[in-house]
């Protein structure tokens, strides 16, 4: 780096826009901070040609299939996610420009967005808040190292962050699943309703349906509008009924006029002062230029996505680092984790023929975690929650449905099909040391800058659990008095669910992890991870809300220890 | 997207006439560059190229035999076979098109044997009996069976994702501004939004 390279300075930089540093970048500038967020990506516009969601089939060259060609050119991996569709593909990068490996024998799925707003733009919205039965569970098996925090340390930021950005869902009373500050539940429809009340009595109540708790508002809530139910929040919201940072935490940010949001910015260092023991700042190299330039700030907050932020700290060694930044105890790259999911059940409900739903719900229905909760399982330890929907499937059905000509086509546009029902299962991972992220020796990105190897694999207790959830849905679906039960046996490969986390976890000591109880690193105390990265265990519950509250929480102890003079 | 659709479904929503004012600002944004919005700057089709002038007329016809007029438009009221067309030339790959175009030869050689005419030409019970033999064929790896498979799907998500159908026949409701799980089944409309 030459001694020319452009300086400046900030009390605080935060890498990555997304949920996570959405939220350091509102917490921190609120609290005083002038604080540069630095997005690898560029800018969307939400309320121009960006945001799609009312583009209607005709309007579509391949009417919802996808520039099938483009994507196999450009996308071969994100493609495999859902919403990188015809109209939702610009929100996921070229896997060209932004490479990864994995063994041969352990394929793993990494699905990236880079733009202001990161994957928040187009994240699946489901949040639940975790108990002390998953804060627990590392000390009371065995596996992974205990959380230095518990449900109590961090309850008041789920409420902090549920009051900003609007939950919907419904209070159950579930001590393994606690209740939020919701806005009012969506509703269920009929035959999930009729699921729910036979589901509850023939599991004496230890099986619990309820309607999915989600990011989306129901009410006009903090300046934003109630959904409007159009259906595919994955494509943007011009309304910003559905979080995200773009429409709610960087807007808070900019109000304090304490933000500056530099986009285009690849973090490719975090750069150490060995002589005071902490964090300088960032080296940057611009996405367009490829010019390199340094920022500085007295606290760094890396918001990078867990792969992302453990990548970066990987690629920031030094004499008194060399194996990666705050890497004192050797962990940093281990533990990693992600749900399994895929398997399933689904089955025909009869029945209910005279109604419909009116309106796209951007919601499913939620199986809260029944085993190893009240019930021992022998075969495998924790647990999982299920997650699923029904629907009646209209016109969709009838390229598979016998028949022809007049009477056929009338059947397509009067009968909607019978009901349909389905659940799938969300599964705890357990945090093993081999499930691994390193620097690939060889492959670099668009940057120059190494590529991550990603080593995750599904291991004995995954693959226990996994049978278990395809047994369970089956039971699910014939206690709800579906018919035409078929199993779904599809076990995704790591990386696929999106929640990937872990390979910066917290622990107790500078031994057990790399970082404190406040997201803080034991080595580095200026430096903070309040992504998916600083997880020391998955739950089941999906991630997303406790990154959230942990960044609050973690952004409001930074500056109260500055105003210490202790960083 | 189109500024009409947007304005017929804005004053459709009762959601928008709640919107806060960066929502509305955001709005009305989208509302004045449509354009830029369409990612479906409409398909420059390529015709002809992918079928013979045999197998276009017998997929003409096998469209109008699966989807025909009625009170409502037929499949190639709502031109199914122009997106077809840019599916042959844009998105599948070259054994897909093989897989429809030999299927459709097949299918003409169906009719000229059961019937010693040309699908396209065939109406009333020969029409029936073709198409009987088609759609139920108990062999599903023939090439008629596996071509007349493609093209049904074809012509289905084709005709229902037409802007016809969908406004006039479906009456899709872009906004509905709420979400009912136990409407009655007649008392409004409403197609599903994703197929």
């Amino acid at each position: 780096m030459s001694e020319q390279t452009p300086r400046r300075v900030y009390d605080a930089i935060v890498v990555g826009s997304g949920i996570s540093g959405g939220w350091a970048a509102k917490e921190l500038t609120e609290r005083g901070l002038h604080t540069i967020v630095l997005e690898a990506g560029g800018p969307v516009d939400f309320g121009g040609k960006d945001f799609v969601e009312h583009i209607q089939p005709y309007d579509m060259k391949f009417r919802g299939w996808g520039d099938r060609h483009a994507l196999e050119r450009d996308q071969p991996v994100q493609r495999q996610c859902y919403a990188c569709d015809e109209t939702g593909r610009k929100f996921f990068v070229n896997d060209h420009e932004n490479p990864y490996t994995s063994p041969s024998d352990a394929p793993f799925k990494w699905f990236r967005g880079r733009q202001v707003g990161g994957r928040s733009i187009m994240w699946g919205r489901q949040v639940y808040r975790w108990s002390d039965l998953d804060f627990e569970a590392n000390a009371r098996d065995g596996h992974g190292t205990d959380w230095p925090i518990r449900y109590k340390d961090i309850a008041p930021w789920y409420s902090h962050v549920e009051r900003f950005i609007g939950v919907t869902g419904a209070k159950e009373g579930l001590p393994q699943l606690p209740d939020g500050e919701f806005l009012p539940p969506m509703a269920m429809t009929v035959v999930e309703r009729a699921a729910r009340e036979r589901i509850l009595k023939a599991f004496g109540g230890e099986r619990v349906m309820t309607i999915g708790r989600a990011a989306i508002l129901t009410k006009n809530h903090n300046g934003r509008a109630a959904c409007h139910y159009c259906g595919p929040c994955e494509r943007g919201c011009v309304t910003h009924s559905y979080f995200n940072s773009i429409g709610s935490t960087l807007p808070a940010a900019e109000r304090t006029g304490r933000l500056t949001l530099r986009p285009h910015s690849v973090v490719a260092e975090v750069l150490y002062d060995a002589k005071r023991g902490r964090a300088r700042g960032v080296r940057v190299i611009d996405a367009q230029t490829k010019k390199e330039m340094v920022f500085e700030a007295k606290v760094v907050f890396l918001c990078a996505s867990a792969i992302e932020s453990v990548r970066l700290l990987l690629n920031s060694s030094s004499t008194r680092f060399p194996d990666g930044l705050a890497n004192s105890s050797g962990t940093l790259g281990r533990y990693v984790m992600d749900h399994h999911y895929g398997s399933g059940a689904g089955g025909t409900m009869p029945g209910f023929l005279d109604q419909r739903t009116i309106g796209s719900r951007p919601n499913g229905i939620y199986v809260a975690r029944f085993r190893n909760v009240t019930t021992p399982s022998k075969d495998f330890l924790r647990g999982y929650g299920m997650q699923g929907g029904s629907g009646r499937s209209g016109w969709g059905r009838g390229s598979g449905m016998p028949g022809f000509g007049a009477a056929f086509k009338q059947s397509l546009i009067d009968d909607l099909g019978p009901w349909s029902l389905s659940v799938g299962g969300w599964g705890e991972t357990l945090p093993h040391p081999d499930n691994r992220i390193t620097l690939d020796p060889e492959v670099k990105d668009a940057w120059g800058i190494p590529a991550a190897r990603i080593d995750v694999r599904w291991r004995e207790n995954e693959l226990a659990m996994n049978k278990d959830i395809i047994a369970s849905a089956v039971e699910l679906m014939e206690a709800a008095g579906c018919t035409n039960v078929r199993p779904n046996r599809t076990m995704q490969p790591p990386g696929h669910c999106i929640h990937e986390m872990g390979g910066a976890r917290m622990g107790k000591t500078a031994q057990d992890g790399v970082l404190n109880r406040w997201n803080q690193a034991w080595d580095v105390p200026n430096l903070f991870i309040t992504d998916g990265a600083a997880m020391a265990s998955s739950a089941c519950q999906n991630p997303s809300i406790t990154y959230m509250a942990l960044t609050a929480r973690a952004a409001a102890h930074a500056v109260a220890e500055l105003k210490r003079r202790s960083l | 997207m189109r500024r009409r659709d947007l304005l017929r479904a804005a004053a459709a929503s009762a959601a928008l006439v709640l919107l806060p004012r960066d929502a509305e600002a955001a709005w009305a944004r989208a509302l004045g560059q449509p354009n830029a919005a369409d990612p479906g700057a409409m398909p420059e089709t390529t015709q002809g190229t992918a079928f013979s002038a045999t197998q276009r007329a017998t997929l003409l016809a096998l469209a109008d035999a699966l989807i025909p007029r009625t009170d409502t438009p037929g499949a190639n009221d709502v031109r199914v076979i122009d997106w077809i067309d840019v599916i042959m030339a844009d998105y599948y790959s070259a054994e897909e098109r093989t897989v429809l175009t030999t299927g459709l030869d097949a299918i003409e050689a169906l009719a000229q044997q059961m019937s010693g005419r040309a699908f396209a030409s065939l109406t009333g019970e020969p029409l029936t009996r073709v198409m009987t033999a088609l759609d139920g064929a108990t062999d599903r790896t023939t090439a008629a069976a596996k071509g007349y498979q493609r093209a049904k799907g074809l012509v289905v998500h084709g005709y229902f994702t037409s802007a016809r159908v969908q406004r006039e026949v479906l009456k899709t409701q872009i906004m509905p501004g709420r979400f009912v799980g136990d409407a009655p089944l007649r008392t409004t409309t409403g197609g599903s939004h994703h197929e």
